[in-house]
């Protein structure tokens, strides 16, 4: 079974976000890039199909600058990923997903698979829009939200189940198809030292930002013009107090008359 | 190195071992130090990354690093939790006396299961009567046909109780003091092998300690390290190759110190203002700051030279004296800066000066660091 997996970097969740001069974007300066999330559980998943199917190839790839790209790629390689691709963007790339969905259908053509799993969303952005556009432009079936997945080599069919409030759904797809992924059946792996130090020494594929069609036309509403760190939070009030039915008293006549919270 | 930046690679494995330790160790570090918890299921975890065996070459299924990248890797290590750091790389002062001594079919007999499994092992050096005065072991191994038999007591044997095998040091006659004494390879199966009860620590307490008796233990020759009378050498040799990474452990329990104490001082309020804008608490942050990074920097020097091929005794030993005078020095600061809170087990810092405490003990203590630094300083001028 061939599996491509598209991972995307993230800001490390400890990493102290600032907007960059202009008020436009993020400032990416010191910013330390890691795989997100629900890209390690897609990896995780992967590696379980894998290991289910002998014989397996798993091909992490991504979309991006220097040198955030090499760096997420070596550590899916790190977690047991036979080969990493790399389709290079220019470090001011705009968040569009045309602009994306654009280069991994040109990375699905240089390395055709039976499935292309993706997580359900980003950690950074959020938009969870890529797995089903990316479906749209390969002309394959797609889904989103997708837990435990299971390939059947005899039907050639990918089956995996969707929760959702009314229930759970059970789903099955011809292969190929592109899933974008919520959760493996495992908690996602961690990298072994020895595996760490192969992939440093393992070839990374690129396709060059030449390569690729012309870009899309990006009309105006697909341009983030502004972004701004939530408000500081206000101070904390601290209620001080001799016994607890006091702190309780003090507690209530705030809520009361200050919050109304209560009438 | 010069310019003391880290390759990439390097950086990996550091990013690694600070992940594994912040995720795996820090968060157990607390209670496994009140009850106190041997942590298996960490050293489990600890052994499936790679991370323990740090010095066993690739051919016999280690991770083999360099002496620079372990000391990357146990600073991060020690940085979670000193106590099971010391668990972690038992293994590997335990089997170095077998990369230095040992011939190629007993480092193919005896390394790689240590590689395949999880097992531990222990290094058996220090009696009741002696830990530094090595050359005054007593433990004998008298000739028996044409092995041994081992008779004696060690302690304060870091994994004993757990531990699969064991390295000892032994002498065949006390009266010839360091040339007597040889090196031997005992399974924890080998009848006559008591290990004794965890002690009750000061620090360091996810860690186990114990005394092992060897009562009447037949040893085969063939489980013998070098000739006879090399065992005071390569117990040596050893230290020599291992004390650099008790620097990085210590430096790793002082950057902790500090980062506790920095976080601290901005968010508790004195005189109407955070503790760190109180000129006395700012130069004991300086001062901190500054005994870590020479703690750093010493270490890695150590194990570079170390990594060129180079002798490493005067480097390593002033490294790791440095290192846990200022680990013990940082985390005495940390408390300081806490105030009451310090001196409370709910929060961090107690901890980290209890566990710095040994590093000024443990592998060598830091006076025989000393007598080492000023003898191979003064041939220097001889």
């Amino acid at each position: 079974m061939r599996i491509v997996v598209f991972v995307k970097p993230v800001p490390e969740a400890e990493t102290r976000l600032r907007p960059s001069a202009d008020g436009a974007r993020l400032d990416t300066d010191g910013v330390k890039w890691v795989l997100s999330g629900y890209d390690e559980s897609a990896i995780e998943q992967a590696l379980l199909l894998k290991e289910a199917n002998a014989g397996s190839e798993v091909r992490a790839v991504t979309y991006g600058p220097s040198p955030r790209s090499e760096e997420v790629l070596r550590a899916c390689l790190a977690l047991g990923c036979t080969s990493a691709g790399w389709v290079e963007a220019p470090a001011d790339l705009p968040p569009d997903v045309r602009l994306k969905v654009r280069a991994l259908r040109q990375a699905a053509v240089r390395w055709p698979a039976d499935l292309y799993l993706l997580g359900q969303q980003s950690l950074d952005t959020e938009s969870g829009l890529l797995p089903l556009a990316l479906a749209m432009a390969l002309g394959v079936p797609g889904a989103n939200g997708a837990l435990d997945l299971a390939f059947d080599a005899a039907r050639n069919e990918l089956s995996f189940e969707r929760s959702s409030e009314a229930g759970v759904e059970e789903w099955r797809l011809p292969s190929p198809s592109v899933i974008g992924l919520k959760q493996a059946k495992n908690d996602p792996r961690s990298a072994k030292l020895q595996n760490i130090l192969k992939s440093r020494k393992m070839p990374i594929d690129r396709i060059p930002a030449v390569e690729l069609p012309a870009a899309p036309e990006v009309t105006g509403n697909a341009n983030r013009f502004r972004f701004e760190l939530p408000p500081p939070r206000t101070g904390a009030r601290l209620i001080e107090y001799a016994a607890p039915d006091e702190a309780a008293e003090k507690l209530v006549r705030v809520l009361r008359e200050e919050a109304k919270v209560f009438p | 190195m010069p310019d003391f930046s880290l390759t990439e690679e390097q950086s990996s494995l550091r990013e690694m071992a600070r992940k594994f330790a912040r995720t795996e160790m820090a968060p157990k570090a607390a209670e496994c130090d009140r009850t106190p918890r041997f942590p298996e299921e960490v050293y489990r975890k600890a052994w499936e990354l790679g991370l323990m065996n740090l010095n066993v070459p690739a051919e016999y299924g280690g991770s083999g690093l360099s002496a620079l990248d372990q000391c990357l890797i146990v600073e991060e290590l020690a940085y979670g939790c000193a106590g099971m750091t010391t668990s972690i790389i038992a293994n590997c002062l335990a089997l170095e006396p077998i990369l230095l001594g040992g011939t190629e079919e007993q480092k193919r007999r005896f390394l790689p299961p240590f590689c395949a499994e999880y097992h531990l092992a222990s290094f058996c050096l220090t009696e009741p009567a002696g830990g530094s005065d090595a050359g005054a072991i007593s433990t004998r191994a008298k000739r028996h046909g044409d092995g041994y038999r081992l008779t004696g007591e060690k302690c304060f044997i870091t994994n004993a109780p757990h531990a699969s095998l064991y390295t000892v040091f032994a002498t065949v006659d006390p009266e010839l003091r360091h040339k007597g004494i040889s090196a031997f390879v005992v399974p924890r199966s080998a009848p006559g092998v008591t290990p004794g009860k965890d002690e009750e620590k000061m620090g360091h307490r996810a860690s186990s300690t114990s005394t092992v008796r060897f009562e009447e233990v037949e040893v085969p020759p063939s489980d013998r390290l070098g000739a006879e009378g090399d065992g005071f050498p390569i117990a040596m040799r050893t230290l020599d190759q291992t004390r650099t990474p008790i620097g990085a452990l210590a430096t790793g329990i002082a950057q902790a110190a500090l980062d506790h104490a920095a976080a601290y001082s901005l968010k508790r309020h004195t005189f109407g203002k955070p503790i760190s804008e109180h000129q006395a608490i700012q130069v004991k942050l300086a001062d901190m700051a500054t005994r870590v990074q020479a703690s750093r920097l010493l270490t890695w020097s150590a194990a570079a030279r170390i990594d060129r091929g180079e002798p490493g005794t005067l480097d390593s030993s002033i490294a790791k004296t440095f290192a846990s005078d200022a680990a013990f020095a940082v985390a005495d600061d940390a408390i300081q800066i806490h105030g009451g809170y310090g001196y409370m087990k709910e929060y961090p810092v107690e901890k980290l000066l209890r566990d710095a405490k040994l590093t000024q003990i443990y592998e060598g203590s830091n006076e025989i660091q000393r007598i080492v630094i000023a003898r191979e300083l003064l041939k220097r001028y001889a």
